[in-house]
């Protein structure tokens, strides 16, 4: 197969969602000798762009979601030996920690995040559900993520949100993080309310949001390095 | 199948209670706490709850049990007493029900997916429900209502749990607006999901929680066209605001009922309330609904 049949078949497989042969194209190309960064960029993202596209027009709902999802995680298992090998980032488009808030044991939506997060090119770090607030904080200091991303599905809970941001304004980290809010109750205009960085909608959206985000966070510490004042 | 109730809904609009949950909160339940914790620890709470609806005129309402699944309590480690607070649910509201009135079991979702999506099976699902049923039927409910159901499967798993004790069984979906349309987060249509569930046998069928009294009246509308089955509506209150007076919902209660007459003509049977309605609702929907006093019937 040429490489750019071979960057349609990824394509096709991550829409049709299936697996096996996500997989088995990923060891094919590496066999080929082509750049894992190349395969991700050419074949395996734009087939994970395109099925959040089928989302937002109405025709993929959450299965479809779920399983693209695992067709990248599928790819990306084969070709992460080879990318950090070559030493390039996994993960291009940066480092998330991503949990449930406090006090709220959902995780549907979050769970779903999560992956297509790592389905986009990001380092997740799941925390679970019910985590504490200052969890949040410490692993993604830990982790030296950019984005805190934070899930409410009850309207009692989501206060939590902005408690974390008063908790990193506390701390003096407001500014080292991005924080991503999303959940059934939350809204546009709570995220703005409580001065979150940005509002995920569904996944898709929250993928959107979430690489703005980082390309954001990533400049403003550029900038803190290089002028510490 | 047929019921004292399903016979009222016959003649006029059935009109139900409005959330539970909301009201726990007020009286002091911690978020991170199951509601169903307190049908133990505090039942004269979820009695007044109760006792507020049934006298702002409704003529059922819902256990305090809708996170009773063996599944659902699990992640509170409540798993063992399942069969113990779902009874107990169904006493509460059976102990301030009027006569000529009605106690409905509420079972939710599990929040867990069947595979492949997920690691459930279908028996793992039919299992958990039927502890839940059974453990409400006990308490003497006189319906079962599943409810908040984002995934047709799950809804006919729960479906024929549910059915086994020999109660009438009504069933709503939560469908969300799409660009195509009104589908369930799995993407379960409308036509197709009611007729599903009218061929495995559930004696009401319905829409409930996610969108306002405004857009539930058009689906009733939709849900009215596929099937001739008692239809349930209960709608939200608009959207969650946190203000500095804690949580309100984008509706005012005189635009949430006055989609309520809308929703009748439509061909809605069963009415009631959800997430951001009280009992204040209620009593104004029965108002407009001309439900009469307990009683008087």
């Amino acid at each position: 197969m040429t490489e750019e049949k071979l960057f349609d078949a990824m394509q096709e497989a991550v829409v049709s969602g299936d697996k096996l042969r996500a997989r088995s194209l990923a060891e094919e190309a590496l066999g080929l000798g082509i750049d894992p960064a190349r395969i991700m960029e050419k074949g395996y993202i734009p087939g994970i762009q395109k099925v959040g596209d089928l989302w937002e027009q109405g025709e993929y709902f959450l299965p479809e979601l779920i399983t693209s999802a695992a067709c990248m995680k599928e790819a990306m298992e084969v070709l992460r030996p080879a990318l950090l090998q070559g030493g390039r980032a996994a993960s291009p488009e940066g480092a998330v920690v991503i949990g449930t808030v406090e006090g709220d044991i959902h995780d549907i939506g979050k769970n779903l995040v999560a992956s297509m997060l790592q389905a986009n090119g990001f380092e997740v770090h799941d925390l679970g559900a019910d985590v504490k607030l200052e969890r949040f904080i410490s692993e993604a200091e830990e982790k030296r993520a950019e984005i805190i991303c934070l899930s409410a599905l009850l309207t009692t809970t989501m206060l939590n949100q902005k408690r974390l941001i008063g908790l990193l304004a506390d701390k003096g980290l407001r500014d080292r993080y991005g924080v991503l809010v999303g959940g059934a109750p939350v809204t546009r205009a709570w995220a703005e309310q409580i001065g979150a960085d940005g509002f995920g909608a569904n996944a898709p959206d929250a993928v959107r949001a979430a690489k703005a985000i980082a390309a954001d966070v990533k400049k403003r510490r550029e900038h803190v390095e290089r002028d510490p004042r | 199948m047929t019921s004292p109730l399903l016979e009222l809904a016959a003649r006029r609009v059935v009109l139900l209670d409005g959330a539970m949950g909301t009201q726990l909160f007020q009286k002091g339940l911690s978020p991170g706490d199951p509601p169903e914790l307190w049908n133990a620890d505090r039942p004269d709470e979820i009695r007044s709850v109760h006792a507020a609806y049934f006298e702002a005129g409704a003529d059922a309402v819902l256990t305090n049990s809708f996170g009773g699944t063996p599944i659902k309590l699990a992640s509170h480690g409540l798993e063992d007493r399942a069969a113990e607070l779902n009874r107990a649910a169904a006493e509460i509201a059976v102990s301030v029900r009027p006569p000529g009135r009605f106690v409905g079991g509420s079972l939710g979702p599990t929040g867990r997916f069947l595979a492949p999506q997920g690691e459930c099976t279908e028996s793992q699902l039919e299992e958990t429900y039927s502890v839940q049923a059974r453990a409400l039927a006990e308490g003497g409910v006189d319906f079962l209502l599943i409810e908040t159901q984002y995934d047709l499967r799950e809804a006919l798993c729960a479906l024929r749990a549910a059915r086994k004790t020999g109660h009438p069984v009504f069933t709503t979906l939560t469908f969300n607006s799409f660009p195509r349309g009104y589908f369930t987060i799995m993407g379960d249509g409308v036509a197709a999901s009611l007729s599903a569930l009218e061929k495995a046998g559930a004696s009401a069928v319905g829409a409930n929680c996610t969108l306002d009294s405004k857009d539930m009246a058009s689906l009733v509308a939709e849900m009215r066209a596929a099937t001739p089955l008692p239809l349930i509506a209960q709608a939200n209150s608009g959207q969650p605001q946190i203000g500095d007076g804690g949580v309100t919902y984008a509706q005012s209660v005189e635009d949430y009922v006055s989609h309520i007459p809308r929703m009748a003509a439509a061909g809605a049977n069963i009415i009631g309330g959800c997430c951001g309605t009280d009992p204040d609702t209620i009593r104004r929907m029965a108002e407009i609904l001309k439900i009469p006093a307990a009683g008087r019937e």
